[in-house]
């Protein structure tokens, strides 16, 4: 077993910048009756993805175990458990605002990072490959769609506002990863 | 010039001198207030006499000083800064009374409510707002002028409406005391919700086996006249003196002839697959007797399905079948009126929650209670609706309809013990059946409750902590609830034979009906509004109306029929008295300045004003000086007393100072 929790692992400072979003604030009222964990279809699959437990360590501050924590990045965002609660918390949003403060402290998964360098990149998620030209071809299209694949200068814009936002540094891999 | 008004005159003549007591209520406002700074600047405002600080006015202590004021420096006014007149303008009436000041010579400023507590962690601020909100009251005190409240005769009676246990309690205490009462019941039978449960904790006796009882003792009561298969359609009047209207629905047989034999029943062709008693289970005939134990011990017709064959009336040896009966109507004169409309339990079928309504081995408490009932439509062997048999793993959900903001807010309150009950009810009946409760939180207080919990535990229930969100029906009709156990962490998908939903209570449209009817304030849940959460529970704010059991909120049996005996003692008091004080503070009409047109007739929620050869006319005892009709003459020539356009006025121009506060 790991150590137990300690208060100095409680940050109020970050329980108070989850609770800046609209609506995650209402963690405060969670009462925890499992009415997000238990329907939730990504549990099903990963019991480790537990969001009842996540927004209840963001009530109690826990900042280094939450964001450090692979499993919040498992959310499909289906929000079934927000619709359901009873408190009327905002669960899927407040789950974002803390992937949001995560990558704002440099955590990031590497298949995110990995598909952040195609936008770098190319600016697409998901770039053109031969199968979807040769597609395209068939149905009598341009094998290069209008987009800034074809642009050369639109795709030197987005490599512009990439930068401007800082997005290239955080999607960058550090040595050995992370 | 009458009496009051030749008073009223000689206190307008004089000097108004006024005294100010400003208390700190322990830390309540002196935390937050400085009291003796509001003193020294009260003082210091035309009219008054002297101004003091007290740690407690409403003390002994604070009282004995307004009297000793008001004697020694001949004050004529009395102002009091300090709580809310909710719970304390009565004692300061009372206590300047004493002191042989007209009550309503008495002005009341809250600094507590609207100002210390409000501006706990601005002392200045607040310091500063308390000096003007008294100064305000200071400039309306000064106008304010003596009322006279009058005394009218009470009729000794009471009406209770709602005979489940909670109306029969109080009837039967208003009855022991020597009162008659009206006990009018919308159903068959008196009894209520209780007469369906099967068992009650925390000690299991059979619910009938205790209310049966009751309900025969009611019936004998030489001062209880049960008007059942009734409901209350107007209601005017005030206390001491309201006219009440009552329906009573058709039978369609004359009451004092049945015997309640059954004789009819037997005959009777027609087969209705629905029953009112079994919360729907099970089958009843067209003409029918409630159940065993009702009281009266009488059949009624389902017209809705009576195919007028006659068999009834063929059958019936005493002649008592009347197809032709109509709605008949009796006027009542009663003094009090005591609520115990009751409530209904929430239904979770138009939402299908966990599948209710959906999957057949779904059902609520309601109907758990019915079938494992020894009169009820199985005999009391419990079989799950979709094969009939007896089910070998039960699940009950707490919370349903309950501590959820899509249904409602608030805690039942009995849920839990419920479902401690029932649960422990199949362990004893049925020892190798699985039983689990999943909860989100036990709450069991009250004398022998935790015992109760306790002994759960030790029969073998299995406590999940978690609420499923998600129940499925597998092939063979099993339900599959699943449920995150907080305490291991872990899903858990539960496979039952049966699933029960523990729901809770919400109020119902019968009762609401008769809220509007009398007019009893709504609180946010939906249920009727005491007059005051803690000091008075059972009283409504409108004089001689008392509510108790359900229709105040949600709560278990003991809870109700201490209500029903606390109606009963409230509402004899104006019964004993044979007299009672109506409202000093009502409206008044200027004659030389109303056009009468008629405006402020329809607006009066208590019939007070009514137009007569083209002049206005004001039944004083009957206005409860809300001052809405005031607000709507558009003449001026109503004028609520105690609110009078000059005091309100005093108070308005005093908003802003003139000077240095």
């Amino acid at each position: 077993m790991s150590d137990s929790i300690k208060t100095s692992d409680f940050d109020q400072a970050f329980r108070d910048e989850v609770f800046e979003e609209p609506g995650a604030d209402k963690i405060a009222l969670c009462f925890n009756c499992t009415g997000c964990s238990s329907g939730c279809p990504m549990t099903e699959q990963e019991s480790e993805f537990n969001i009842r437990k996540f927004l209840r360590m963001a009530n109690l501050g826990m900042k280094e175990q939450l964001l450090n924590s692979p499993y919040i990045w498992y959310c499909t965002t289906c929000y079934k458990c927000q619709e359901r609660c009873p408190q009327g918390v905002q669960n899927v949003d407040a789950l974002l605002k803390i992937r949001t403060i995560a990558v704002e402290n440099g955590i990031m998964l590497v298949p995110h990072k990995k598909v952040g360098q195609l936008v770098v990149k190319f600016g697409h998620a998901v770039p053109i490959n031969d199968d979807t030209k040769e597609k395209r071809k068939k149905l009598g299209l341009d094998e290069v769609p209008p987009t800034v694949h074809r642009f050369e200068e639109g795709l030197d814009e987005v490599k512009k506002l990439i930068k401007i936002a800082g997005f290239d540094e955080m999607v960058a891999e550090e040595e050995g990863g992370k | 010039m009458t009496e009051q008004e030749a008073v009223t005159e000689t206190i307008k003549a004089e000097e108004p001198r006024i005294g100010a007591f400003i208390c700190e209520c322990g830390v309540n406002i002196g935390g937050a207030v400085d009291c003796q700074a509001v003193a020294d600047y009260v003082a210091t405002l035309p009219n008054v006499t002297t101004a003091v600080v007290n740690k407690y006015t409403c003390s002994d202590a604070g009282q004995a000083e307004i009297k000793n004021a008001i004697k020694e420096l001949g004050l004529n006014r009395v102002l009091v800064a300090s709580c809310t007149p909710k719970t304390h303008e009565p004692i300061f009436r009372a206590c300047v009374e004493e002191a042989g000041l007209n009550p309503y010579l008495f002005e009341f400023v809250n600094i507590r409510e609207h100002c210390s507590w409000i501006h706990m962690w601005e002392k200045e601020d607040a310091t500063h707002k308390a000096k003007e909100m008294v100064r305000m009251g200071v400039a309306r005190a000064a106008k304010l002028e003596p009322l006279q409240s009058s005394e009218v005769p009470v009729t000794n009676k009471a009406l209770v409406i709602g005979a489940g246990v909670t109306g029969m309690q109080a009837a039967l205490d208003i009855g022991d005391m020597g009162f008659q009462v009206y006990l009018v019941e919308q159903g068959p039978s008196i009894g209520g919700k209780m007469a369906q449960l099967d068992k009650t904790f925390p000690t299991n006796d059979c619910s009938i086996c205790i209310l049966g009882p009751k309900m025969v003792e009611v019936a004998r009561n030489k001062n209880i006249e049960i008007m059942s298969y009734s409901e209350v359609e107007e209601v005017d009047g005030y206390v001491g003196n309201f006219k009440v209207k009552v329906k009573h629905k058709p039978r369609y047989l004359n009451i004092d002839d049945c015997s309640g034999c059954g004789l009819c029943t037997e005959k009777c062709p027609v087969e209705v697959p629905y029953t009112e008693f079994n919360e729907g289970i099970g089958t009843r005939k067209a003409i029918y007797v409630p159940f065993p134990q009702a009281v009266p011990l009488r059949a009624l017709v389902d017209k809705s399905v009576c195919i007028d064959c006659g068999a009834c009336s063929k059958a019936c040896e005493r002649g008592a079948i009347d197809m032709e009966q109509q709605e008949t109507f009796s006027e009542l004169d009663v003094g009090v009126i005591v609520v115990a409309a009751g409530y209904q339990v929430y239904d979770p079928e138009p939402q299908h929650e966990y599948g209710f309504g959906l999957y057949d081995n779904v059902i609520t408490t309601m109907e758990f209670e019915r079938l494992i009932n020894a009169s009820g439509p199985t005999m009391g062997k419990v079989v799950r609706p979709s094969d009939v048999q007896p089910p070998k793993s039960i699940g009950f959900v707490q919370c349903v309809g309950s501590r959820d903001k899509n249904s409602n807010i608030y805690c039942s309150s009995f849920c839990c013990m419920a479902s401690l009950k029932n649960a422990q009810l199949i362990k004893e009946k049925y020892p190798d059946t699985e039983v689990y409760i999943m909860y989100m939180d036990m709450r069991t207080p009250f004398r022998m409750y935790e015992e109760f919990y306790n002994r759960a535990r030790d029969s073998g229930i299995k406590f999940i902590r978690g609420k499923p969100a998600e129940v499925t029906e597998t092939e063979d009709h099993n339900i599959i609830a699943r449920v995150e156990d907080t305490l291991t962490g872990e899903i858990v998908n539960l496979e039952l034979d049966l699933l029960v939903l523990s729901v809770g209570a919400v109020s119902t449209e019968s009762t609401e009906k008769i809220r509007q009817i009398l007019k009893v304030s709504r609180a946010a849940d939906g249920f009727m509004m005491e007059a005051h959460p803690k000091l008075k529970p059972v009283d409504t704010t409108l004089d001689g109306i008392f509510i108790g059991g359900m229709t105040q909120g949600p709560k278990d049996i003991p809870y109700s029929i201490s209500q029903g005996s606390a109606c009963a003692a409230r509402a004899t008091r104006f019964l004993a008295q044979g007299k009672a004080l109506t409202e000093g503070i009502t409206v008044k009409v200027d004659e030389d300045i109303c056009v009468s047109c008629g405006m402020c007739v329809p607006m009066c929620p208590f019939q007070a004003l009514s137009m007569e050869e083209g002049k206005l006319n004001i039944i004083s005892a009957l206005c409860k000086g809300c001052g809405t009709c005031a607000v709507a003459c558009p003449t001026g020539a109503l004028q609520q007393s105690h609110f009078k356009n000059d005091q309100l006025l005093a108070q308005v121009k005093n908003v802003f100072a003139y000077g240095e506060v």
